[in-house]
């Protein structure tokens, strides 16, 4: 018996605290203030799609899930994460402070300037990406709390559900 | 030893292992995936259509894709980096689970493109070697064994068949194919009721299909789509071992000694039979033979020829589609549209064949059907606003809302023949390995701009279709490329050992003990969804291979 050329490696899995990890939100060369992702995409998620938080749908804790998914590349949880750095940094440079810290108003007037850049538009996308996996994927992931997502627009799930996440 | 080692549980290899075990032989079947039953199905959307969870990570399998331009140039593409994917279904029954099951057969002439139709510069078109008289009893089989439902009606590129109609009524439908059928009547097109691989009642041992509104894609939860896992596999005695990826096969001059596989834990085992017979799906076929080259085979397993991996083909056209919008319905029609899990199953072959500025084309199917019901994609898509820019807020929410609640699309998908070129085929790359250390398979892609002029022939008689019917927002898109459900070619059958990999009943001329009975042996694919091809060629080399093993 040969074991194969490349040794199988385990997926490595991102343990933990990508969610929470520094954020370093630089104006100019000097660094402004440090935040984390989970504050940041909690507050754009709000921003992007209110309706969620009307139905009673938390779709930011969803995004612990996408952080630590097998099948979610390393490469993706990277992008997610340096995108929360260059919203804070438009928001340092339009308004002085962190996107979290601003008024609704003002966080409107960063989301319309960073949406310009077509990486902005880019990234934002993606988030909503996210949050409507969060609100419209099987009840079974936490999001699609009580099926309110399914429910607002006439959608019934197949049958049959799943009995466990896929991870 | 066993008498048969099948790598490859699909379509292509499950005809074979159900015939064989059935008439007593020793069979092994070696999966790359693992094993699901029905009632390990389920409709996650997530994991199924998001997480791809019946497919190989791209960071651990991938292929390199050349993508050519009609100048000659190509743009290399890793699969990993671009996340483009060629992968279809590695579970035991293979892609065949995840299939719509849309079910159409060859016709005659699909067998003599190059004699019919003539040449055509720049394709490397050529006749079948065998007909469709041969194979016709075959289709009549998977119709029986596998299942087919539907309603046979007289049209004027109605094939030939044995017996008067299929085993198995039509699947219930939504009440929007009246308007189909009536736009049809006025258009003076034919339509066809599409014969699906879906049992429409509790038959064969497995239940009927319940309607649950996630059929392509998704596994089937009930066992009435005829997967070769639910249709063969589950009805024979063939010795399943999943999770074996087989990246060697070991030959003398003349046969096939062992086929070398990995476990998913990466070690390495072998398995001696007297047959061996390869159907991993096209391209991964031909990247085993051109893998597994050595002193006798210095080109690659049963290449002699030079010709493995050559004239790799799809299915060309594209797909297209309009949408229905309660401002212009009743409301009878409202609820009508609305109405879900019932099937559209309307296809039309009008121009299967057809004339333009004096010339005979070959043409192809158009298949009408409802957009997929997954959701996220159909919410994602409302994003824009009309001028292109990223929406969200209120206004998103309000759009959502409307769009999903107060319409519907109905989409047509074309299919044509792919031409067969020399720039399009398999090869295997010289540095780039998988997870396993096996180096990768090689895509090279080029479409011929004929494939395109037929598409675009079809596409505009689909939306005549939709214009009467009173569809908004009509659209359609026919491009070069390759959906990768439907792969054929790399290892053409032939009686010519200097032009081809297999001789007629699809044993590789090279060897005595080697089959190829997956889509590789195809020349050409037809102007159909192939999978029904597949399986009946299949069950044709069983007869074959019990009457060797017999003797």
């Amino acid at each position: 018996m040969q074991t194969m050329k490349n040794k199988l490696s385990r997926r490595n899995f991102l343990k933990a605290g990508f969610l929470s990890s520094s954020v370093m939100v630089m104006s100019g060369c000097s660094l402004f203030s440090i935040t984390t992702p989970q504050e940041t995409l909690r507050v754009l998620q709000d921003d992007l799609f209110p309706k969620a938080e009307a139905l009673g749908i938390n779709t930011s804790s969803y995004l612990h899930i996408v952080f630590h998914h097998s099948r979610i590349s390393k490469a993706e949880k990277e992008y997610l994460k340096n995108g929360v750095k260059w919203l804070n940094e438009e928001a340092v440079k339009l308004h002085k402070t962190s996107y979290v810290k601003l008024l609704s108003t003002q966080r409107e007037n960063v989301l319309q300037n960073f949406v310009k850049t077509d990486w902005g538009e880019v990234y934002l996308a993606d988030v909503m990406n996210y949050l409507f996996e969060a609100m419209l994927g099987d009840p079974i992931y936490g999001g699609n709390t009580k099926e309110a997502g399914w429910k607002w627009l006439q959608f019934e799930g197949g049958q049959p559900r799943p009995k466990e996440r896929y991870l | 030893m066993y008498d048969v080692c099948i790598i490859g549980s699909g379509a292509g290899g499950s005809p074979i292992a159900y015939e064989l075990a059935n008439a007593g032989f020793k069979v092994v079947v070696l999966e790359k995936g693992a094993n699901y039953t029905e009632k390990d199905f389920n409709k996650d959307e997530l994991a199924v259509s998001r997480r791809d969870m019946f497919t190989p990570p791209l960071s651990e399998q991938k292929h390199i894709i050349n993508e050519y331009a009609p100048d000659g140039t190509f743009t290399r593409y890793d699969g990993e980096k671009s996340g483009w994917n060629f992968w279809n279904g590695s579970l035991v029954g293979g892609s065949s689970n995840l299939m719509s099951g849309y079910f159409h057969r060859l016709k005659p002439n699909d067998f003599k493109l190059k004699s019919v139709y003539g040449e055509i510069e720049g394709a490397n078109v050529v006749d079948w070697a065998i007909s469709y008289e041969e194979l016709e009893p075959f289709y009549d089989k998977v119709e029986k064994i596998v299942g087919v439902s539907g309603k046979i009606v007289n049209h004027k590129h109605q094939e030939p068949r044995s017996s008067l109609s299929f085993p198995y009524p039509e699947l219930q439908t939504n009440g929007v194919t009246k308007w189909f059928d009536k736009a049809c009547e006025v258009l003076g097109y034919e339509s066809i009721p599409t014969p699906r691989a879906v049992l429409s009642q509790d038959a064969l041992k497995r239940r009927g299909c319940y309607y649950s509104n996630f059929c392509g894609s998704y596994g089937c939860a009930s066992g009435a789509k005829g997967s070769a896992r639910a249709a063969l596999l589950q009805k024979c005695e063939a010795k399943i071992i999943t999770d074996a990826f087989v990246y060697k096969l070991e030959s003398d001059a003349k046969q096939i000694k062992k086929a070398y596989y990995y476990t998913k834990l990466g070690f390495a085992h072998a398995i001696k039979a007297k047959i061996f017979v390869v159907a991993a799906q096209a391209i991964e076929t031909s990247r085993l033979l051109l893998n597994s080259k050595n002193k006798f085979f210095p080109q690659g397993l049963a290449n002699s020829s030079g010709e493995v991996g050559k004239n790799l083909i799809f299915s060309a056209g594209g797909s297209g589609q309009g949408r229905f919008v309660f401002e212009k319905l009743t409301q009878k029609q409202q609820e009508e549209l609305m109405t879900t899990g019932l099937f559209f199953n309307r296809s039309l072959q009008d121009w299967y064949e057809y004339e333009a500025e004096g010339k005979k084309y070959k043409g192809g199917t158009i298949d009408f059907l409802f957009e997929h019901q997954n959701i996220i994609p159909r919410v994602k898509r409302e994003m824009y606003d009309a001028e292109g820019k990223l929406l969200w807020g209120e206004a998103l929410a309000q759009k959502i809302h409307k769009t999903l609640t107060t319409s519907r699309v109905l989409t047509f998908e074309v299919f044509n023949d792919w031409l067969p070129t020399d720039n399009c085929s398999v090869s295997v790359d010289d540095t780039t390995e998988d997870k396993y250390g096996v180096l990768v398979g090689v895509i090279n892609l080029n479409g011929h701009p004929h494939d395109l002029q037929v598409g675009e022939h079809l596409a505009k008689k689909a939306v005549k279709v939709l214009e009467m019917m009173g569809a908004v927002e009509i659209s359609y898109n026919i491009s070069s490329a390759p959906p990768p459900n439907l792969v054929a070619g790399g290892c053409r059958f032939g009686e010519d050992v200097k032009t081809s990999v297999l001789d007629k009943n699809c044993k590789a001329h090279d060897l005595e003990n080697l089959y190829v009975t997956d889509a590789s042996f195809m020349p050409t694919g037809g102007s159909v969804p192939y999978t029904w091809t597949i399986y009946a060629n299949s069950f044709r080399v069983a007869e074959v291979i019990k009457k060797e093993l017999s003797s």
